[in-house]
């Protein structure tokens, strides 16, 4: 404490103290007003980097989640052509079991073996199937994989290099597409084949319904279309799998976006509760120090000299 | 002996004098009131020179020595020279970093923190739009996503970049416009300069020059907002004042002032303490933030272009001369259709661009944050620095107002009390002038 105190000494102390409460309540009303507690790097250094780091996590987790769910696409729009082909191949063999009936007559081998011819373009369709303008079954070559009139040959690429990745988390990817090419192969004799895969397979059968070879018909091509129908399903288990493990990563990616949010509302929102009580509370302080400063310096010896 | 017949007038001619002058005193004060650079000033009342009467007593028959009033021997001037000494250290210091908080704010401000225009809501888009590449690697429309957000990106940072630097140059201009010849200190030295002069004269008349004293102190407290000031008083008023850390060279000696220019301010030209201590240490800081932008460009683009092996994705300026290099002209180097997003030849794989996605988060994220955070920090510590300085400051300047100020409780009393003496000198000289007439009018009266 002073030994004299001076008017002007009041008016100065009031003025400061006025300031440092416009002050406070400033900063509260443009937190109440935008409700956040951080407008500044400066309000909380150490919360800012978190506000950065939490943004930077919450945009990467959004990239990863819409890569999930194109993933998801790619292999639902696999898992429906490769089902196609699976009905088109249970067709065949009705047709083909139906053939191998000695009773049959020529004409009636002959309708057969027209059905199967549509069968095998329709399997080729199947697997020329595209999602957002890429092959779904020609790897990364992105070419058309079969040719539906000349040939079976299969014109994708297939191995290491055909492998179309998502990225699902932080160094953590999918193959998201399937090579059925080793399923569907590359068809009969002068074609390609013959490797004894689908498409040389269906071939067969239709050679076969078409020369009235019913022994082959029964001894080999049932036999050989079983096996290449069990590598199909096969193959749409490990698409399921993949599918699987998609969904997983995708609620993963929700659970940890809501935590990030979390901690990100924490951090940067201002608890309005809170704030509307400091604010009233300043709001009062301040009034009062306008008052007393309203009233300094009111009275002095002045007031009671005559 | 006897006492001369108007000495009783003569004493209370001086005692109505000197309440005149107290008086006159009184109500300079309460004019200057609320003159913050004044100070309040008293009457310095002491005994006049008394009368001996060698043998006035008949008893003893020793002399006596009978009291003639009172002298008024100065106005003084009531000041704190300690006080004031303190007031402009602090002073110093609570304008260095008033200046430093000013810029250091512009630099916060400038990096746009956390809102959507930032750097790191622009490093998201960037890293999503690779990601939206790697889901379609042959779509022109991704190619394109990926190039603009890499342009907004890069803009971002040139914006950043020119922002840090017009901050710097206006702090470099305004150091240079204080220091110049024409400047605020130039000025407020030779104005001290010519005060010295004057007060040095009116001291050797043997006055007291309190309006001059005053000016002078408020030109003092003035100079001490832009750097340290070490004044050294000879006693003949021509005052020695030393100015931002050169104790060789003085700013003002005697009634003479040396130009700004010809003084050793100190590391970095700004003395340590003060505005010029302020413009220059922030600059030094401003370049710290600038190297780190830029480094953190040069980081970002060199891990981009790492991956994208065709051509560089970013232009990369690797000029050293350049502070902010790389961050003031960081660009994208590849058209939408050379955007590269696999090292093979195979059209529908992504490679390149999953793992240019798979950066988002890593290395070049986590400097950003933690130099938003030290841009953050730095504003913070300044801001504290400055509440302790004010604080301070209105603590040192409320001890030199309780010494200095005027109050006017104080002022009222006195001007009563001068009142009340200056009405009892007045029947005094009554009653002198009516014994006075006794003598001459009645004794005798008559003959």
């Amino acid at each position: 404490m002073f030994g004299r105190i001076t008017t002007m000494m009041t008016a100065q102390a009031t003025m400061s103290d006025l300031t440092l409460a416009f002050d406070r309540l400033t900063q509260t009303q443009s937190e109440l007003s935008s409700g956040k507690k951080i407008q500044e790097p400066s309000d909380d250094p150490y919360g800012m980097s978190l506000i950065v780091s939490m943004q930077g996590q919450l945009g990467a987790l959004t990239a990863y989640g819409n890569n999930i769910t194109d993933g998801t696409a790619w292999t639902q729009a696999s898992q429906t052509a490769m089902t196609n082909i699976a009905n088109i191949v249970q067709r065949v063999r009705e047709l083909t079991v139906a053939a191998s009936n000695g009773t049959n007559t020529t004409s009636n081998l002959s309708g057969y073996a027209a059905e199967v011819q549509q069968l095998i373009s329709a399997v080729k369709q199947e697997a020329n199937t595209t999602y957002n303008g890429q092959y779904l079954f020609a790897g990364t070559a992105n070419v058309q994989p079969y040719q539906t009139s000349t040939g079976d040959l299969y014109q994708g690429n297939s191995g290491s290099s055909a492998v179309i990745d998502r990225l699902i988390g932080p160094n953590t990817t999918v193959q998201v597409n399937v090579d059925l090419s080793q399923v569907l192969g590359n068809g009969a004799a002068g074609q390609g084949g013959p490797d004894g895969k689908l498409l040389d397979t269906l071939n067969n059968i239709y050679q076969d319904m078409t020369t009235g070879n019913t022994t082959a018909l029964t001894n080999t091509d049932l036999g050989n279309l079983d096996t290449n129908f069990s590598n199909l399903t096969q193959m749409q288990a490990s698409l399921g799998a993949t599918e699987d493990r998609l969904q997983l990563a995708s609620s993963r990616i929700q659970d940890l976006n809501t935590a990030d949010t979390t901690v990100l509302s924490n951090t940067q929102d201002a608890d309005m509760a809170q704030t509307e009580i400091n604010y009233s509370t300043q709001q009062a302080a301040y009034q009062a120090a306008l008052k007393a400063g309203a009233n300094i310096v009111q009275g002095s010896l002045l007031d009671f000299l005559k | 002996m006897a006492i001369p017949t108007f000495t009783g007038l003569e004493t209370a001619l001086r005692g109505l004098t000197a309440a005149q002058a107290a008086i006159d005193t009184t109500g300079q004060n309460i004019a200057n009131a609320n003159n913050p650079g004044y100070s309040r000033q008293t009457a310095v009342l002491a005994e006049s020179d008394s009368l001996d009467l060698p043998a006035f007593s008949n008893t003893t028959g020793h002399g006596v020595q009978l009291g003639t009033g009172v002298d008024v021997t100065t106005i003084n001037r009531v000041r704190d020279q300690f006080l004031d000494v303190q007031y402009r250290a602090q002073n110093s210091a609570t304008s260095g970093l008033q200046t430093a908080s000013g810029l250091l704010q512009q630099v916060q401000t400038a990096l746009a923190e956390p809102s959507t225009d930032g750097v790191t809501s622009q490093l998201t888009a960037f890293w999503n739009s690779w990601s939206n590449l790697a889901n379609a690697p042959t779509s022109l429309a991704a190619k394109q996503g990926v190039v603009d957000s890499a342009t907004t990106l890069a803009d971002t940072f040139n914006g950043i970049d020119s922002q840090l630097q017009t901050i710097q140059n206006q702090a470099d201009s305004q150091y240079t416009s204080l220091t110049s010849s024409s400047g605020q200190i130039q000025s407020d030295a030779n104005q001290i300069a010519a005060l010295n002069g004057e007060i040095n004269q009116a001291l050797g008349a043997g006055q007291s020059p309190n309006n001059l004293l005053d000016q002078r102190d408020q030109l003092l407290d003035d100079l001490s907002q832009y750097g340290t000031v070490s004044v050294t008083d000879p006693g003949n008023g021509l005052l020695v004042v030393n100015f931002g850390g050169d104790m060789s060279t003085p700013l003002v000696n005697g009634k003479s002032a040396n130009s700004v220019s010809s003084l050793n301010l100190g590391p970095n030209s700004g003395g340590t303490i003060g505005t010029l201590a302020g413009l220059v240490s922030p600059t030094g800081q401003i370049s710290g933030y600038l190297n780190t932008l830029n480094q953190f460009a040069t980081t970002l683009a060199n891990s981009v272009n790492a991956l994208h092996t065709a051509t560089p994705f970013f232009a990369v300026n690797t000029s050293t001369t350049s502070l902010g290099a790389t961050a003031t002209t960081l660009s994208v180097a590849v058209a939408p259709a050379n955007v590269q997003t696999t090292t093979t030849s195979n059209p529908g794989a992504n490679d390149v661009a999953m793992a240019i996605a798979g950066l988002a988060g890593g290395a070049a994220d986590q400097d950003y944050s933690s130099f938003v955070s030290q841009v953050g920090s730095d504003v913070q510590s300044n801001q504290s620095n400055l509440t302790t300085a004010n604080t301070l400051l209105s603590s040192i300047n409320g001890q030199r107002e309780s010494v200095s100020g005027v109050s006017l409780d104080e002022e009222m009393t006195n001007l009563i009390t001068y009142q009340r003496a200056y009405e009892a000198s007045a029947r005094m000289m009554n009653t002198i002038n009516s014994t006075l007439d006794t003598i001459i009018n009645q004794v005798g009266a008559g003959l």
